[in-house]
């Protein structure tokens, strides 16, 4: 009789209970303890999150007919309205390309003049977010593209306005790209103002970069724009990935640091762009197969 | 023991559901409000039929939000375990609760879990909450006797159609 088994806990009971609980406090410490500092559970939870995608598949489907429904009933004129003025930023943006075409020519000339051999070269591939809602605290997202796309961990990810991270994990169709703004991303940035190259920390605030270990004379001013400085090997140099939004100096202390907000809205971001880097090849039009070993090699930005 | 069978396939139905509404996306504003969905039907099964009491199906059931959710790897397993254990040390007075006793004690629960949140989100350097993250246990509380009643008559159905 399931009723009489447990309706009394004796003492003995409760002292083995006691002593099951603390072995499985322990185990979860532990567990958080090796997967924050040494990400020796790496492997298993990669594992785990290729296993677990059919399960994320199945929850976002009915969010995915919600959205597929929308689409179809819009409203025509709306549709035509919309086009119209994507037609226009199109327009806009092919001008903008002519111009920046020829800056690239003569940007490659003057590279080979200055017998530069850093020149990486980049693919984009659009992705999307999945209704799949992370953790906050994780901070990261979860998009709809995989292995079957390209995607490899490490790869760069942005948004129209700015860099918003790189990939994590990977499985079949989606993958998680970790933010800027994880306290374990740190990223190689430049202020595009003064040339002036340090690194970009999360927060751990959504909305927040720090930038730690300035010396205290730093020529550094709320307003000044971060770039990527490429140094990573992950990132293409020159994108945009936050504006300095104060400098502290504390007395006492021996590097000022200073607060930056990203440029991407990390937030609310739908439409993303992954970015597939190639490694500077040997020889121009040799194309390498991977790619991955010479980046990881002098990579600084790990997740 | 056929007893203990039957409802299997519900028991598995509502924590399907529950991981579901877990990842469901909602908007940004809303977001950390939302209510320990998991952890209150892994309550309801306990209290009500006696099934999920062992600390160990709350430490698996908390590794698989872990990996669902992106967490640190313990985190959710932390918190579930020590809530089945105050469960259980309290279980016999809370079965007998009138639902809205109940729904306060269930408060108290999951208010407990998530202060042990707060102590690992602070260790790993995340910085203090969004005060409508503590929103979520009073949610959860005001949901309470709804979803007791919904899973009870759920419950009452299948065993209807099982006689």
């Amino acid at each position: 009789m399931p009723g009489s088994a447990y309706s009394s806990v004796s003492a003995g009971d409760l002292a083995g209970r006691t002593a099951r609980l603390m072995a499985y406090v322990l185990l979860a410490v532990v567990l958080m303890t090796l997967d924050f500092r040494g990400r020796h559970v790496e492997r298993a939870r990669a594992l785990a999150f290729s296993l677990a995608e059919p399960i994320f598949l199945v929850v976002e489907s009915p969010f995915r007919f919600a959205v597929s429904l929308r689409d179809n009933v819009r409203d025509y004129q709306v549709l035509l309205a919309e086009r119209d003025q994507l037609e226009r930023a199109l327009r806009e943006s092919e001008a903008r390309q002519l111009l920046l075409g020829e800056l690239v020519e003569e940007n490659a000339e003057m590279r080979e003049l200055l017998d530069a051999s850093l020149r990486l070269d980049s693919r984009f591939l659009t992705a999307e977010l999945r209704n799949i809602d992370l953790n906050p605290y994780s901070h990261r997202v979860f998009i709809n593209r995989g292995l079957r796309h390209g995607v490899r961990p490490g790869l760069a990810v942005i948004e129209s306005a700015g860099v918003v991270g790189q990939v994590d994990q990977v499985a079949t169709r989606s993958a998680t790209v970790i933010l800027l703004s994880d306290p374990d991303h740190a990223l190689p940035v430049r202020v595009q103002r003064t040339g002036l190259r340090t690194i970009g920390y999360g927060s751990g605030r959504i909305d927040e970069l720090r930038l730690t270990d300035l010396p205290m004379n730093v020529d550094l001013e709320p307003g000044d724009v971060l770039v990527t400085s490429g140094l990573g090997g992950r990132f293409p140099a020159g994108l945009p990935v936050a504006e300095v939004a104060e400098v502290q100096r504390p007395s006492g202390e021996a590097f000022a640091v200073a607060k930056a907000r990203p440029l991407a809205r990390l937030g609310s971001i739908r439409q993303l762009l992954v970015i597939e880097l190639e490694a500077p090849g040997p020889l121009p039009g040799v194309v390498p197969v991977a790619g991955d070993d010479a980046v990881d090699e002098i990579s600084e930005d790990e997740p | 023991m056929s007893g203990r069978n039957q409802g299997s396939s519900l028991l598995l139905l509502t924590l399907a559901l529950g991981f579901a509404l877990t990842l469901m996306p909602l908007p940004t504003v809303v977001e950390p409000a939302r209510p320990y969905w998991v952890a209150m039907i892994l309550v309801y099964w306990n209290l009500e039929t006696g099934r999920l009491r062992f600390l160990g199906q709350a430490f698996v059931l908390g590794l698989l939000l872990d990996l669902m959710t992106g967490t640190l790897l313990g985190q959710h397993a932390l918190g579930l375990v020590i809530l089945v254990f105050l469960l259980e040390r309290f279980r016999n007075r809370i079965r007998f609760f009138p639902p809205w006793q109940q729904a306060m004690a269930v408060f108290v629960l999951l208010l407990n879990e998530r202060i042990i949140q707060l102590w690992v989100i602070l260790l790993g350097g995340h910085g203090w909450p969004v005060w409508t993250w503590w929103l979520a246990p009073v949610i959860a509380m005001l949901l309470w006797p709804w979803l007791f009643l919904l899973i009870d008559a759920l419950r009452r159905r299948q065993r209807l159609l099982r006689s």
